[in-house]
């Protein structure tokens, strides 16, 4: 996907920051996406990008990709990154109250309206949709 | 991330800032461990500070919270904002840590 942002470096913690500023400058060229999407968006993609950071085989050292669309319907994002395929499950249950591990994913699902995962070649694809809320017309 | 500390009437209060994320979240839950272990387990997380936060996050406060419980204290939460709450509503997590306005109010009754 040619997306209107891109990003790509290596799956570790640190580069989670340069994910969010990607996001924040969304916001600022995009005042027409409601900050709750782009608040529950940002909330899905950082999961997923954790799950890769989390599970990326071999560890610190996996190349990823980001793309963000905005269309006017809705908020994309494809993470591609060159690890190991991903042998875990995409959609489980949110596990118990006294968990402390585990929300991740199920986070990431509850908030979009797409969560999908493909194995292509050599890269796991993790595509990521969240519908637009509608805006609200002036002098409604 | 900084983590502010101060301690009143036996109550420690820790104030993460920023984003509240996997880098962050062992940070915290060393802090309440040693909050716990310094004989403070009565413990209030003010999240005024937090712009956001993600399952990691959530983890170290459940962690914290198991911690505090053991030695028969308890951890509170205050000051989320908007993503804070939302999050913790979705994972429903907002039953076992009820978010408190502010501070004062999460110390409540302590």
């Amino acid at each position: 996907m040619a997306g209107d942002y891109e990003l790509d470096g290596f799956a570790v913690p640190q580069e989670l920051d340069k994910l969010h500023a990607l996001l924040a400058r969304i916001g600022e060229e995009h005042p027409d996406v409601s900050a709750s999407d782009l608040m529950m968006f940002e909330t899905a993609v950082t999961e997923v990008a954790n799950n890769v950071i989390e599970h990326g085989v071999p560890s610190g050292r996996v190349h990823w990709t980001f793309a963000l669309e905005v269309r006017p319907e809705e908020l994309r994002a494809v993470l591609r990154d060159e690890g190991e395929a991903f042998t875990g499950e995409i959609r489980t249950d949110m596990p118990d109250e006294l968990s402390e591990s585990g929300r991740g994913l199920p986070l990431a699902d509850l908030v979009l309206d797409e969560l999908a995962y493909q194995r292509d070649g050599s890269h796991n694809v993790w595509r990521m949709v969240r519908r637009r809320t509608p805006a609200v017309a002036e002098g409604e | 991330m900084d983590i502010e500390q101060s301690v009143d009437g036996g109550v420690a209060v820790l104030s993460p800032s920023g984003r509240l994320n996997m880098v962050a979240a062992p940070q915290l839950k060393k802090t309440v461990d040693a909050s716990v272990a310094d004989g403070l387990a009565r413990i209030v997380v003010d999240l005024s500070g937090v712009e956001f936060i993600d399952s990691s996050g959530l983890g170290a406060l459940i962690g914290g919270l198991k911690t505090a419980r053991q030695a028969s204290g308890d951890l509170r939460i205050a000051g989320a904002g908007e993503q804070v709450r939302t999050v913790l509503g979705l994972t429903n997590l907002d039953r076992i840590l009820k978010p408190y306005a502010d501070v004062t109010e999460a110390r409540h009754g302590w």
